[in-house]
């Protein structure tokens, strides 16, 4: 049932596909950028002015400017020179140097010496016999509390 | 402070002086300076507390973090913008500019104030700039509709908080966070008090958001352009969730009851939230949903109060900030080719962009929190400090995090696989300004899995 599914299908979507896109099924012109544009602005109509000022409709900025960076349009220099420094500070300066800043930060939190005070206090206290910890962080006898008969 | 906060202000200066022609080098130089100096706040002279301080700003381990990723945000977004704002007058370029660099100055001020007073002004002012970056900018006649959405919510949820505060101000005589954290507990028990609780909260889980006021996110994040919707989902949402965290503090003992229906609202809002993402044909609204269903977790996160909990949240916050944001820029890579957001009519880009789609690749991997990137364990945190306070919630986050897999994968094959549609004929390729972008977003992001103690704030 499936295998004959499988052989009817294709054809039947052609078929169903070539009826609702019409003479647009023949797609390999390069008019079809134009109906192309139209299937996909049907669901989101795009105003003359949004194609205009984009320029993807007229021509592309790889055609006049083949090593194009996506910073300037028409000015093949500043593109250039926008991606020089983009890079430069965004990798080299932000990424790499700030990274190496970051690495040698000296004992981040100073977790590295919370373990070692630590552990040289349980030697210390070991060694003196003392209990590593007492239960009462405050001494019970300076806690005043109220007399239980007021509120 | 002061060494990254004056740059930044004279980044207006630059915007206005500097030649049409060099503004978005000038601009990006300067804000990628920035963001370089901007690392320094991450030297902390002191163990647990504030450091960098003047009398008004000053950083602690919570909010450095965020400041960091504020400051390195901005020249993400010029960058992101550059493409669909060169095109207009000069003179408008410059002001898309000033708005990003005002709400920059603002966020550096929110995270960094001592005074909760501060905070609450400066978390109203990036309000403006962010509605007139989406009804000015905004693509659609929805923006309209988006923007007052975003205004109103925000505003409806923090106009208690100010009065909660001012009260705060009267019983305690001060709002400064270095005073208020060594305070004694106030004795909160009337009704009027669990009002002033939840009129401290709602303004943040409005904005982080909460499932049940989340409705202004998807339609903000949808119509924005897409440096409005980078800041939003990067640092906006997580203004509510530093905001959550520094109020905590003052609000015990009664968040141990009054926080349960939030925590629930949370934990669902994951789930259904992650759902309506499976459902969904417009990218942008895939994304911004995941964002929801993300700051859910932070925010129940965050109500447990736990050391974990804060951990996690603030783990999950920076992670999350820089992966939203980099899937947007990549939703608006498809849509400055196609001009349309619907996934369908963009498909199979794997065919024609193989270079984006190791981006798109790495972007949803990070989304669906794959080990050992921070994504994964800032959630581990968060799941294991849920279940450490009641052992069914793990059936809502691991309900959650399966969905998550589920919708990040969803994207990354609507998208990238299957066929290329026939109508796609020409489309550019892919820019080296737009590879530079997705580059600066996921490689913060991996090389935090090699010193994650950046981000672990000061309970652990």
């Amino acid at each position: 049932m499936a295998s004959r599914l499988s052989r009817i299908w294709p054809t039947l979507s052609r078929v169903r596909l070539s009826a609702a896109l019409g003479s647009r099924c023949v797609s390999q012109t390069p008019k079809s950028s134009a109906s192309g544009a139209a299937v996909a602005t049907d669901l989101q109509p795009v105003s003359p002015a949004a194609q205009d000022s984009h320029g993807h409709a007229e021509v592309s900025p790889f055609e006049k400017n083949p090593d194009f960076h996506g910073f300037h349009h028409h000015d093949s220099f500043v593109d250039e020179w926008n991606m020089k420094l983009a890079f430069f500070f965004g990798i080299s300066v932000a990424i790499v140097i700030g990274g190496t800043f970051i690495h040698y930060l000296p004992d981040h939190g100073m977790r590295h010496w919370a373990r070692r005070e630590a552990e040289r206090l349980i030697k210390q206290r070991e060694s003196e016999g003392l209990p590593l910890m007492t239960e009462n962080f405050y001494d019970p006898s300076t806690i005043v509390l109220p007399s239980s008969g007021e509120e | 402070m002061l060494k990254v906060l004056i740059p930044t202000i004279m980044l207006f200066p630059t915007i206005w002086l500097t030649s049409p022609k060099w503004l978005w080098t000038t601009t990006t130089a300067h804000s990628l300076l920035i963001a370089s100096i901007s690392l320094m706040w991450l030297k902390w002279t002191s163990e647990a507390g504030w450091t960098s301080s003047n009398t008004y700003l000053a950083t602690d381990p919570l909010s450095t973090p965020l400041l960091v990723l504020t400051c390195w945000l901005l020249p993400l977004m010029i960058l992101a913008s550059q493409n669909h704002i060169n095109p207009e007058p000069i003179n408008r370029q410059r002001s898309y500019i000033t708005l990003l660099a005002s709400l920059q100055t603002f966020l550096i001020m929110a995270f960094g104030a001592t005074e909760i007073i501060m905070f609450y002004i400066m978390f109203e002012a990036t309000l403006i700039p962010t509605l007139i970056i989406i009804t000015r900018w905004g693509n659609q006649a929805e923006r309209l509709n988006a923007g007052t959405y975003f205004l109103f919510y925000t505003l409806a949820g923090s106009l208690p908080l100010l009065v909660a505060l001012l009260l705060l101000q009267q019983s305690t005589g001060t709002l400064s966070m270095l005073v208020l954290q060594y305070s004694q507990p106030l004795q909160l028990n009337s009704w009027g008090h669990m009002i002033w609780w939840a009129g401290c909260l709602i303004a943040f889980l409005v904005k982080m958001p909460l499932y049940g006021v989340h409705l202004w996110l998807p339609k903000a994040h949808v119509e924005a352009p897409v440096a409005g919707s980078m800041v939003l989902a990067a640092v906006l949402l997580k203004l509510g969730g530093y905001g959550m965290m520094r109020m905590m503090i003052m609000l015990d003992p009664l968040s141990k009851e009054l926080a349960y229906p939030f925590i629930i609202l949370a934990l669902w809002g994951i789930i259904m939230t992650g759902s309506i993402c499976l459902r969904q044909t417009d990218l942008k609204s895939l994304i911004a949903y995941s964002s929801v269903s993300h700051m859910g977790l932070v925010a129940a996160g965050i109500l447990i109060q736990t050391p974990w909990g804060f951990s996690g949240a603030i783990i999950l916050m920076i992670a999350h900030g820089l992966v939203s944001s980099a899937l947007f820029c990549l939703a608006n890579t498809a849509y400055e080719r196609t001009h349309s957001r619907t996934m369908m009519l963009a498909r199979g880009l794997q065919m024609i962009f193989p270079l984006t789609a190791m981006w798109w690749f790495t972007a949803n991997l990070a989304n669906l929190a794959l080990p050992p990137l921070p994504n994964l364990m800032g959630e581990l945190m968060i799941i294991t400090t849920l279940f450490n306070w009641s052992p069914w919630t793990i059936l809502l986050t691991g309900l959650g995090t399966l969905i998550t897999a589920g919708y990040s994968l969803y994207m990354f094959l609507m998208t990238q696989r299957g066929p290329t549609p026939n109508h796609i004929m020409g489309l550019q390729p892919f820019h080296t300004r737009e590879h530079l972008l997705m580059a600066l977003h996921l490689i913060p992001v991996i090389l935090l899995v090699a010193k994650p103690e950046l981000m672990w704030g000061w309970c652990y």
